[in-house]
């Protein structure tokens, strides 16, 4: 017994391991692509906010409405403006905005008014908290996926982006990004709409409204979407909503009495569906240039689905041929998440960052949510990851990655 | 120092069929897949079940045109009974991901005997 030892495997009977099995087993805990957790040097560490050479906001929304959206509409759809325009509750007929209760008793600073649609009052919001850029996503087109008339869909979609042209980026401000706009509706004509809008000055994305989109995201019938989004060099945005809730998960609306119980669990439920249909789809195998980027569903789900999705990937080998790699290398090879709404991590604050470190640090960006009234503050990210991460792991998390992924 | 152990005769080992033995504690499964011989640990190293006691297979493939699936019967992959993971019985190789790796062992064939070193 001096070239091999006894080793006891739970409740398993003594099967005898041998030395080379031991370094297979030491290999296969070992973590990848961690960033350097809490042994940090004291003298590495980041300590003030101030010290960052850039915050950048991965979600900024702004809160276009329908009376913005109207001008925008092109000639092409004047049929289907001629009916926007007489809708009277737009937002109820056209868009199937509906919540299991209104949030609106929530906070003063609401989400769905429209006074601060404007480029000077969302760089107001960025100036508050010390933000330098925003990457600007939609507010009510959120909901986008809620249009059951894909013509008025299209034409909304295409209204949208000629009004965030027209009132955000052709200001020369710069510090507002923005993601161009697609729908689930006509993705031929949506990858047309990424070539259209692309190659103007601060588009940096593709919004992609991703709660409602049946089927979920890793369908190929979104391919052309996915190709002219991966042709043009711009990662896909999956925002989700749950006032989309009705449409994706009926039975949940029905039954999730309260605001809360339906926002608690949709913006978690439909991300982890597009994701795991997006990997196991094999999405980022046919388009291996292309990143996506789940946002508002904070970060403590992602080690918990990766750890799901590695382990039935190594069971399940007959029915996943389009896979090359373990899901876990996808993600951390072309998926990145945004941090909002980080929930409430403050009775040890560690714990958020280990969450950030399970995930994966070097895909995680900040974001803030803001005008919406679950925002984070960058603070609230910073103060909890500074003393367990190196100083250019939290730069990278409040800044530095989407600076590279979104080449600001 | 290794030491040659034999665990069968080649006319008792037909093609896909397995021998599983002990030696020196360690428990050691023999294939023949194709007129080769290919050792391997009965272990697995996922959750340490009896991975030699599974089922050989092949492997699903998308075909080039990125729609049809098919099945590859080149059956010389070993399942694991308890969860599924699957090892390449030719070099003890996770299908999926190396760095889960079985041990294996050589095997030599003198005057008709399988023998394993160890």
């Amino acid at each position: 017994m001096t070239d091999y030892f006894k080793m006891f495997v739970g409740s398993n009977t003594n099967r005898l391991l041998s030395p080379e099995s031991i370094r297979t087993i030491e290999g296969w805990v070992r973590v990848p692509n961690m960033g350097s957790p809490s042994n940090t040097a004291e003298s590495q560490r980041i300590r003030n906010l101030d010290e960052l050479d850039v915050i950048v906001d991965t979600d900024a929304h702004i809160r276009e409405t329908i009376d913005d959206l109207l001008p925008y509409i092109d000639d092409q759809y004047e049929g289907a403006k001629w009916i926007v325009e007489r809708t009277e509750h737009p937002e109820r007929d056209i868009y199937s905005l509906t919540h299991s209760l209104p949030p609106s008793l929530h906070a003063e600073r609401g989400g769905w008014s429209a006074d601060t649609n404007t480029v000077d009052k969302k760089l107001n919001e960025l100036d508050e908290f010390n933000i330098d850029y925003g990457i600007v996503d939609p507010g009510l087109n959120l909901v986008l996926p809620t249009v059951n008339n894909e013509r008025i869909a299209v034409a909304l979609t295409k209204a949208y982006n000629n009004w965030l042209l027209d009132n955000f980026l052709d200001e020369g401000n710069h510090r507002l990004k923005a993601n161009l706009l697609v729908s689930h509706h006509r993705p031929e004509m949506m990858a047309e709409e990424i070539d259209r809008m692309a190659g103007e000055k601060d588009i940096v994305g593709v919004a992609f409204p991703s709660t409602g989109v049946i089927p979920p995201a890793g369908h190929d019938r979104y391919d052309p979407i996915y190709q002219a989004a991966e042709d043009n060099g711009l990662p896909v945005f999956f925002h989700g909503a749950s006032t989309n809730t009705s449409h994706v998960f009926p039975l949940q609306r029905m039954y999730n009495q309260t605001y809360t119980e339906d926002h608690v669990i949709i913006h978690p439920f439909s991300q982890m569906w597009n994701l795991s249909s997006l990997i196991f789809q094999g999405a980022p195998e046919r388009f291996p240039d292309l990143d996506f980027v789940f946002q508002e569903s904070g970060v403590g789900w992602i080690p918990y689905l990766m750890w799901r999705m590695d382990d039935h990937y190594l069971e399940m080998n007959y029915e996943l041929p389009l896979l090359e790699k373990m899901p876990s290398e996808y993600i951390h090879d072309q998926i990145y998440f945004t941090t909002q709404p980080l929930g409430h991590t403050e009775d040890n604050p560690r714990h958020l960052a280990m969450a950030i470190e399970m995930a994966g640090p070097n895909n995680i960006m900040y974001s803030s949510d803001l005008p919406h009234s679950d925002f984070d503050p960058p603070s609230e990210l910073f103060n909890r990851i500074r003393g367990h991460f190196d100083r250019e792991t939290v730069e990278n998390i409040m800044g530095e990655t989407a600076r590279e992924l979104l080449d600001l | 120092m290794p030491s040659k152990h034999k665990v069968a005769t080649t006319d008792e080992l037909t093609d896909g069929s397995r021998v599983i033995t002990e030696i020196n504690g360690q428990e050691i499964a023999v294939f023949q897949i194709d007129g080769e011989y290919h050792a391997i640990a009965n272990y697995c190293v996922h959750q340490a079940g009896p991975l030699c006691e599974g089922k050989l297979t092949g492997e699903t493939y998308v075909e080039d045109n990125g729609w049809d699936w098919n099945y590859d019967d080149d059956e010389k992959h070993i399942t694991c009974p308890w969860h599924g993971w699957l090892f390449d019985v030719t070099n003890g190789e996770n299908i999926h991901n190396s760095k889960y790796k079985v041990p294996t062992y050589n095997v030599e064939i003198e005057n008709e005997s399988i023998f394993v070193v160890r």
